[in-house]
């Protein structure tokens, strides 16, 4: 007894806690969500539909799982065999990647089970049908691209040949949907030119999100081989994360220069210098995300440095939730005239998917042969081959790898002149352009401005007032006044337009006429008019109204 | 031929029977509380100074709601108003997102939520050639019903003939590539709460640039992808039958 109890309290480490923890609040956000609404679980509004879970769940989600298509077209298409091992976690994680956006989705969707409507109810037209499309296909593409795994874990062989056998065309395929599939979660903001902030809104978000996934996702695999080293003593030889490296840096530089060029083309460089929320968030996001990875993995140090290389590779991985983020929410924030912070729950759900997923990885690299050539029971591969890979990799970096790397060092340096010389000369142009610009646009709002305020309609704008037709036995006419019923700074026609004196049905048998015993029971004027809210019926005093 | 409204907020008496109109037709609840669209509440009379505002949906002529829709749910009629279909819609909400004008709302508090807006009282009225239930009740002939070219040329007619009463602009005409609801103003829109950046361009342009691309994209990484892989392999293949270069 006291042996089992000691044994599940060593098992209970703290991260498994905090695992509890996390899945335990996902589970009370799921009760809810469903329960009883959107509304109830998330701070979403009209004003902002789309927060946490889009911008996370989906969007990161989808793009994390980049590394899977650019290692598998790698290996299988390029034949770069060589960087093979790093196939297999990569395509694990694309596929967790997906399914944990298809559950995040089901969240979201104010109708999940309706899902599948995309399959039948087409609209091409709609960027989100190609993303409705692109995950599912992708998803099945990415579940049979890691069926192999499975497979040989339960030896079936028959299913095995026929999925090697239909490999390549479905690597390709799954590239081209994924190729779309990136670009479009970016193509689904370029509807929004007017609520989306100039520092991320560009026709070019499509190609934007492809890059920035691409090398988000490389650094993620760079980030898991690392954890599962710690976790498990299995890894990726250093090599080919050293090799995943320099792909990062140089997307990531094409990436930045090319944003770079984006915003000052469009002349929303500006933007960047101001002191605005918006403006920290980009330079948290390009400065920490983007210029500093650069910076540390173009130095050869970092790379060679196991734990060096992990935190570069997280940078470029938070670089990317950043940008992910802020285009969902803080750069959507300005337009929406409200403050979106998400919910407790929101983000119990969403801390509760990433837990999901790490459980998942965690669960792989223990059962299945995830990290095949980095396993140490394994390593002794036929001899002559381990001894060619090695001498080839000697070649590959013979030429100095200090001068390989001053060189990387000078070409980035030369980058960041250009970008800067680009700005300058941005600025100058800016700064010549402007007070014309600004004048005339002055000129323009004074011309609507000035139209004559004494054309503005005057506030209550009344009917004038009304006589009704004296019936017999009446002793005067009766004349109604708006201006003396109604409050005229706040004006609620409704108020008695609703039911009594209906406005919404023209030609009402009430309109004209007028019966005293029905205002002294209450109706019509008598409805205010009983001597409570207003003057009622008295004996006597008929001329009050009537007569006037 | 496109039904439309003509709202001229000069003869705007802030009555809100259009309001009460369309709560009764569409069975939504009649809380004091129409100050603002929601899901309840698909036309509202906003004062802006002294301005009585009418807002409801602007029913494009290409709606961005109706194109960004996956599934169809919202989508434009043949008689101009652009109605949905919530047997149809999953919930994305990607038409809030897309609208320029900001109109779709949500039901955020029911289970079964759906996206509401003004539909120009399509199935009841409109689409059995009568006019909406707004227009209708308006007593001060503020917003009218007809088709746009005739609203159009009314509204001209109205600024020519009373240049001192109107800004010359027509709100709707141009908007997001021209809507079937129209404004006349005596104060500029960008005062009474109009989004005045929206482009004269229709919205599903933006996005149809990107995808109408896409299967030339395709077709030509597919057919790259699958030439490379073709050439490295045979290359591969010779390589390792020819003895290397360095032993010859």
């Amino acid at each position: 007894m006291r042996g089992r109890l000691s044994r599940l309290a060593a098992g209970l480490t703290f991260w498994r806690l905090v695992l509890a923890g996390l899945l335990a609040l996902g589970a009370y956000a799921t009760v809810v969500r469903f329960g009883r609404g959107l509304g109830a679980a998330t701070n979403l509004s009209d004003a902002f539909p789309w927060g946490l879970w889009i911008g996370f769940d989906v969007l990161v989600g989808v793009g994390l799982a980049a590394g899977g298509f650019a290692v598998a077209a790698t290996v299988h298409v390029f034949h770069i065999t060589h960087y093979k091992p790093i196939a297999r976690p990569a395509v694990f994680t694309a596929f967790v990647g997906y399914v944990l956006v298809i559950v995040g989705l089901l969240f979201d969707l104010g109708q999940p089970w309706d899902i599948w409507h995309p399959l039948v109810m087409w609209n091409p037209r709609s960027v989100m049908f190609e993303v409705a499309w692109c995950v599912m296909l992708y998803t099945t593409v990415l579940a049979l691209e890691f069926s192999p795994l499975v497979l040989e874990r339960l030896g079936l062989q028959a299913p095995l040949r026929l999925v090697r056998a239909i490999y390549v065309p479905l690597v390709v395929i799954g590239v081209l949907l994924s190729m779309l599939h990136q670009s479009s979660l970016g193509t689904l903001y370029v509807i929004v030119p007017d609520k989306l902030y100039g520092l991320w809104y560009t026709p070019w978000l499509p190609v934007f999100f492809f890059l920035t996934a691409i090398a988000a996702g490389l650094a993620m695999t760079i980030v898991e081989s690392y954890l599962s080293q710690r976790a498990f003593g299995r890894e990726l030889e250093h090599d080919l994360l050293d090799g995943l490296a320099r792909v990062t840096v140089v997307v990531l530089g094409v990436y930045l220069m090319w944003k770079a060029q984006d915003l000052t083309h469009r002349g929303q460089l500006a933007l960047a210098l101001q002191l605005t929320p918006e403006a920290v968030m980009f330079w948290g996001e390009i400065g920490l995300g983007v210029l500093l990875p650069i910076a540390l993995l173009t130095w050869p140090r970092v790379r060679s440095n196991r734990t060096a290389l992990f935190f570069a590779a997280l940078l470029v991985v938070l670089g990317f939730v950043a940008n992910r983020l802020n285009v969902a929410v803080t750069g959507m924030a300005r337009s929406s005239g409200t403050h979106y912070v998400p919910s407790v729950l929101e983000l119990g759900v969403t801390f509760s998917l990433v837990a999901a997923g790490f459980a998942a990885f965690a669960w792989a690299a223990r059962y299945l042969d995830l990290f095949p050539a980095a396993r140490p029971e394994l390593a002794p591969s036929p001899k002559s081959t381990a001894a060619a890979r090695a001498a080839a990799a000697k070649a590959a970096v013979q030429p100095s790898p200090t001068a390989s790397g001053w060189g990387i060092a000078g070409l980035w340096v030369l980058l960041l002149a250009g970008w800067a010389l680009l700005t300058v000369a941005r600025n100058r142009e800016a700064t010549t352009r402007t007070p014309a610009a600004a004048l005339a646009s002055q000129t323009a709002r004074r011309s609507l401005a000035g139209v004559r305020p004494a054309a503005w309609p005057a506030q209550p704008r009344l009917p004038a007032a009304f006589s009704f037709p004296r019936a017999a036995g009446s002793p005067g006419a009766v004349s109604f006044d708006h201006a003396s019923h109604i409050d005229a700074a706040k004006p609620r026609c409704a108020h008695c337009h609703r039911e009594q004196f209906s406005l919404l049905r023209k030609g009402s048998p009430l309109r004209g006429r007028l019966v005293m015993d029905r205002i002294r029971h209450g109706e019509l004027c008598g409805r205010c008019h009983n001597g409570k809210q207003a003057f009622g019926v008295v004996p006597g005093e008929c001329d009050v109204c009537h007569g006037q | 031929m496109t039904a439309a409204i003509l709202t001229d907020l000069t003869k705007c008496v802030g009555c809100q029977a259009c309001v009460w109109a369309c709560k009764e037709l569409n069975g939504l609840p009649r809380g004091d509380d129409a100050r603002a669209l929601s899901a309840t509440t698909l036309t509202v009379v906003e004062r802006h100074g002294n301005v009585n505002v009418r807002r409801q949906c602007m029913h494009c002529l290409d709606p961005a709601c109706a194109s960004v829709c996956p599934v169809g749910a919202l989508h434009k009629t043949p008689e101009g108003p652009v109605a949905y279909d919530e047997s149809k819609c999953i919930g994305c909400r990607y038409c809030m997102v897309g609208c320029p004008f900001s109109i779709p709302k949500y039901e955020w508090d029911r289970r079964v939520p759906r996206v509401q807006k003004c539909v120009m009282c399509y199935a009841e009225l409109v689409s059995r050639g009568r006019q909406p239930a707004c227009t209708q009740v308006c007593p001060a002939g503020a917003t009218v019903f007809g088709q746009r070219e005739a609203l159009l040329t009314e509204a001209r007619h109205r600024v020519a003939s009373e240049p001192q009463r109107y800004i010359g602009h027509i709100y709707g005409e141009h908007e997001a590539g021209g809507t079937a609801v129209l404004y006349l103003s005596a104060v500029p829109f960008d005062q009474l709460g109009f989004p005045t950046t929206v482009r004269k361009d229709p919205y599903p342009r933006l996005t149809w640039n990107v995808l109408s691309n896409l299967p030339q994209v395709v077709s030509v990484a597919g057919v790259g992808l699958i030439g490379i892989w073709w050439i490295v392999r045979r290359r591969q293949e010779l390589a390792a039958t020819r003895p290397p270069e360095g032993e010859r």
